[in-house]
């Protein structure tokens, strides 16, 4: 919560001090990724079931938001009509795969990731190939604006939001049935939890979570077409993030999207202009030497750290009392 | 009849197509079998492979000529990526599999980048260019190639997994890991073998498609996707399964594409995926 | 020959000598900083780093003092504007809309750009344009060919290259052509193309012009790029036996496509591609004898008879440059660009947006003084070229000869290309 604040606080004063453009696309995207982050952790960390298609959740909003738009409507309705295509497609497609395990669930993601992009690329009134480009407008009823200060306002409300919806998820009896489903599916069945209506639940407020994600980024982008919303490459971006960061803590997303912002826009930056997919090669050696060495990812290897920590000062303290008596 | 030479020609360029993806999938799924994981880089081994046989062709060894070559490398390629790697992530939870391959799948492929830059580059005037005709139906015969080879190393897998003592060892370990440690086997060893051994089926997989296919850093995505739903469809570790599957598969996406159509064609292949894993998650010839 | 080669040893030694020999007065001029945005990094990076590199010799030759017969080239720096120089500053699209907008932004805001220019790749042209748009800065694009990039209706959005409508446009110019000289008729097309931007706007473009010319298409394929079989495609193309193919394919799938014709015997009286994967060097090298007579679309070649001695001259300082590479369509293109955007702002004769915007929108550069196989350079309302036009290659001997237009040719094209050799 005081991170949170401080996080809240520290935004606040960049969107209204910082006047570099640059480096305040370098906030907005941070908080985009963090939440996309958040929506991938809330099915693949604290349900444990590995999503590689999350981005057709955020397809949902970036089309909505497009739809809308080039239908003359507010683009405010996207938040709403992504929302509910997002949920809608997360229910029908999560009833039957959720109760898959382990890659099975992994690679059903993939081909229902799939079968979307394909269809997209057919749909006449969803842009084909081409996509859709946003006409520009300024304001708040248009939901876009000359100044980089309101889209990170907006991101960092979306940001709070998510977070306090993550710290209500771990207190809340769904955040705990999750846990025991990832601990120990058949013994949480064993004690009458419904696996597939809670996943269901939590696959459903992820897909939410990911389609406001996608608005926003329409808003801000002004380009949805079907390579930079709902492809494969945009699925594994966002899985890279969670992964990165620590799967299933609060605060592994927000870390995992740091780096991915550091690395994706520092290195290409640093060393890209050879066009040699050096930020690549050191994405994928930090995911292979966590996946190996640390596997619940930064924050996790943190935590560990701090627990085994405290455990040597108790244990300390213990053997200090014990010594005394 | 016009019809029925065009039915009859989509069939064989449907079971030719799924000897390609069988080519590819059988290592996959021996690795499967053996250690339950998914080796989400099985592509980018592909795209090794292909890149290593595009090199040997450059030195003068032309790409059937280069196999056993490439074959090689990949096998121990496998066993040091095994010793190095992925030992380590067997020890860790079970996500750690998914997301170290997935991490080898990224560095892997900006690796080729950073080496190889990302153009397309394919054998000079490759062998097997020509045409096999009968009974008023055509085939490349570079297809027919990669078809046999397919056929030819399903058959070999199949008989060292089911006649050999190591094969025997491998099957032990994945019936049950416990029991085959118990018995005195090295499982990791085997792990390491059925590793080894399906980055070499890859090996061979990236020899014979280098005959049809250029390559390029990103080139093994396309045959792994359908790759893994063939594995999954034929059973995760059965190799007749895998075969089975793949020849299915190669019929339903050229069906689909004429007669649905064309780029709506992998729709039906990942329907089928989703379907089997639903109704009937052994696979169509698994055993669990 | 030998005295034609001195003479370009010495011309590209005082090219590159041209910086430290510049006039240089008490009071120099700021530089004027345009801003490129171009795929520095990602899949498209290759493409990238030579476009930085035409773009890069064009702001040399314009502030040198060498003169071709080149618009601004030669007159160190820009007259108009007490001889300052020109000063490209480069931001990295990653081949991506959300970079690119950033990069245009961070050009703008931070580099002072007075113009941009870039970025090849439609998707991320489309972005960065918007930006400009929003900043009031000109932008110019040499080199990208979706054809609803000029249809958006903004402001300060300038289009040197011909778009894909224009070269679909050229395939049924070429067809009449034929007609009129050698009584060929050509009547049912069939459209193959991938499903991405690229192809899908290609395949519309050219249905489009078929209806208006009155040509039947029997056959519209949009396939993934990706795939690793065309057997279902190759049959559809079969059945509907076309005089004509019209393909948008990439390399892999582009030899898929070539091995199933001809496989399958389907043979048309031609084969017209767009470009892509037809002229990457590897696709003669893998086909051989199966690639004769395939026709291509293409915006430059170094072969056809110029109308500007300047081609082959900076097609050497390009080589000296890019390790040896020779100029190609799109480098030729990036290289006017820059002299565009020059010749604007020394007519301009200031760096306000606004004034820069009106000399631009009163470009007229004729096409013997550009690169280009070009009527010339002007601009309609929506930014649009209106000069521009492209040609027509085909494969005949294992090389890209020009056939189309017939005044520009090196030969003459082989009408129906060879049977397949089986």
């Amino acid at each position: 919560m005081i991170a949170l604040g401080a996080i809240v606080a520290a935004g606040l004063v960049t969107a209204l001090s910082v006047r570099d453009a640059v480096a305040l696309d370098l906030v907005f995207t941070l908080l985009l990724y963090a939440v996309l982050g958040q929506s991938w952790n809330w099915i693949s960390g604290y349900a444990g079931n590995i999503s590689f298609g999350h981005a057709i959740f955020f397809g949902c909003g970036a089309y909505a938001s497009a739809l809308m738009v080039t239908h003359g409507l507010s683009p405010w309705l996207a938040i709403p009509a992504g929302a509910v295509a997002a949920a809608a497609l997360a229910i029908v497609t999560g009833f039957p795969t959720l109760a898959l395990r382990g890659h099975y669930f992994s690679i059903a993601t993939i081909a229902v990731a799939a079968i979307v992009d394909a269809l997209v690329r057919t749909q006449p009134w969803l842009g084909r190939a081409t996509g859709f480009e946003l006409p520009i407008a300024s304001g708040w009823a248009a939901l876009q604006f000359a100044d980089k200060g309101p889209y990170i306002v907006l991101a960092l409300v979306l940001f709070t939001a998510v977070q306090i919806a993550t710290i209500a998820l771990e207190r809340s009896r769904l955040g705990y049935y999750l846990r025991a489903l990832r601990a120990n599916h058949a013994a949480a069945a064993a004690v009458g939890i419904d696996e597939r209506s809670w996943k269901l639940l939590a696959f459903a407020w992820s897909a939410v979570i990911a389609s406001c994600a996608g608005v926003l980024y329409a808003q801000y982008t002004l380009f949805v077409d079907p390579p930079s919303t709902i492809a494969l490459g945009v699925s594994i971006d966002i899985a890279l993030i969670g992964v990165v960061g620590g799967i299933g803590t609060l605060w592994g997303p927000a870390v995992g999207a740091l780096v991915y912002v550091v690395l994706a826009k520092g290195v290409a930056l640093e060393l890209g202009g050879t066009g040699k997919g050096y930020d690549l090669v050191i994405y994928g050696a930090i995911i292979c030497v966590i996946a190996a060495l640390r596997p619940h990812g930064i924050v996790g290897a943190i935590v560990d750290g701090l627990r085994r920590r405290r455990g040597a000062l108790e244990l300390g303290a213990a053997s200090a009392t014990g010594g005394a008596a | 009849m016009e019809a029925l030479t065009t039915f009859a020609q989509l069939l064989v360029g449907g079971v030719l197509t799924g000897l390609v993806f069988a080519l590819v999938a059988v290592g996959l799924t021996l690795v499967y079998g053996v250690m339950d994981v998914v080796n989400f880089a099985h592509g980018e081994f592909l795209m090794l492979a292909m890149y290593a046989t595009l090199g040997l062709a450059l030195l003068g060894l032309g790409p059937l000529l280069g196999l056993p070559l490439a074959v090689i490398a990949m096998f121990l390629f496998g066993i040091i990526v095994y010793r190095v790697f992925v030992r380590r992530l067997l020890a860790g939870p079970p996500e750690a599999t998914v997301f170290g391959t997935f991490g080898l799948l990224v560095l892997m492929q900006g690796l080729a980048q950073a080496v190889f830059s990302s153009d397309f580059l394919s054998v000079p005037s490759p062998p097997f260019a020509g045409t096999i005709r009968f009974a008023g139906l055509a085939v490349s015969q570079a297809s027919v190639v990669e078809g046999c080879g397919a056929l030819i190393l399903t058959a070999l897998l199949f008989a060292f997994v089911e006649y050999t003592e190591t094969g025997r060892a491998m099957r032990a370990v994945a019936e049950d890991r416990i029991a085959a440690t118990l018995m005195g086997i090295d499982v990791q060893r085997i792990n390491g073998l059925a590793f080894g051994i399906g980055a070499a089926c890859v090996g061979a997989a990236g020899g014979l498609l280098m005959l049809s296919y250029p390559v390029y850093p990103t080139a093994g995505v396309p045959f792994a996707l359908t790759a893994f739903v063939v594995v999954a469809l034929g059973g995760f570790g059965s190799i007749s399964g895998a075969l089975v599957a793949a020849l299915l598969v190669g019929m339903l996406e050229v069906f689909g594409g004429f007669y649905l159509s064309p780029e709506l064609k992998l729709v039906p292949v990942y329907l089928a995926y989703l379907v089997v894993v639903l109704v009937r998650p052994q696979g169509l010839l698994g055993r669990r | 020959m030998l005295a034609r080669r001195l003479a370009l040893a010495l011309a590209t030694a005082l090219t590159l000598t041209a910086l430290p020999l510049a006039p240089t007065g008490a009071a120099d001029p700021p530089d004027i900083v345009i801003g490129s945005v171009l795929p520095l990094t990602g899949a498209s990076a290759q493409t990238g780093a030579a476009l930085r590199t035409a773009q890069l010799l064009a702001q040399d030759l314009v502030n040198g003092h060498v003169s071709y017969p080149l618009p601004m080239v030669g007159k160190s720096g820009l007259p108009h504007l007490g001889h300052a120089r020109i000063k490209l500053v480069f931001a990295d699209s990653q081949g991506k809309p959300d970079q690119a907008r950033a990069a245009a932004e961070q050009l703008i805001t931070q580099e002072h750009a007075v113009a941009l220019i870039g970025c090849y790749t439609s998707s991320t042209t489309a972005t960065a344009s918007q930006v400009a748009e929003r900043y009031g800065i000109p932008f110019l694009n040499p080199d990208s060919s979706a054809p609803s990039l000029t249809t958006r209706g903004l402001k300060w959005f300038f289009r040197t290259t011909p778009s894909d409508a224009t070269f679909a446009d050229n395939f049924f110019q070429f067809f009449g052509d034929l007609k009129r000289t050698k009584k060929i008729d050509v009547k049912k097309i069939a459209i193959v193309g991938e499903d991405g931007l690229f192809g899908a706007g290609a395949g519309d473009a050219e249905e489009q012009l078929a209806k208006k010319y009155g040509y039947t298409i029997v056959s519209r394929i949009a396939y993934t790029a990706t795939t690793t079989e065309v057997n279902a495609e190759v049959q559809k193309v079969k059945a509907a036996a076309p005089d004509v193919i019209m393909m948008a394919s990439y390399l892999p799938d582009a030899l898929l496509f070539m091995r199933g014709f001809k496989d399958q015997s389907v043979q048309p009286q031609a084969i017209m591609a767009q470009d892509a994967g037809f002229i990457d060097p590897n696709f003669v090298r893998t086909e051989g004898k199966d690639a004769e007579g395939i026709f291509t679309r293409e915006v430059f070649s170094l072969d056809i008879k110029h109308r500007n001695h300047a081609v082959p001259l900076i097609n050497q300082l390009f080589e000296l440059r890019f390790s040896g590479k020779p100029l190609d369509g799109n480098t030729a293109r990036d290289f006017m660009g820059v002299l565009v955007l020059a010749d604007a702002l020394d007519r301009a004769g200031s760096t306000k947006p606004d004034a820069i915007r009106t000399a631009l929108q009163k470009t007229n550069i004729p096409g013997n003084l550009t690169l280009m196989p070009w009527k010339n350079i002007q601009f309609d309302a929506s930014g649009q070229n209106q000069g521009g036009s492209g040609i027509i290659e085909q494969i005949q001997d294992g090389k890209y000869e020009t056939v189309w237009p017939f005044d520009v040719a090196v030969s003459a094209p082989i009408w129906p290309m060879p049977a397949w050799k089986h």
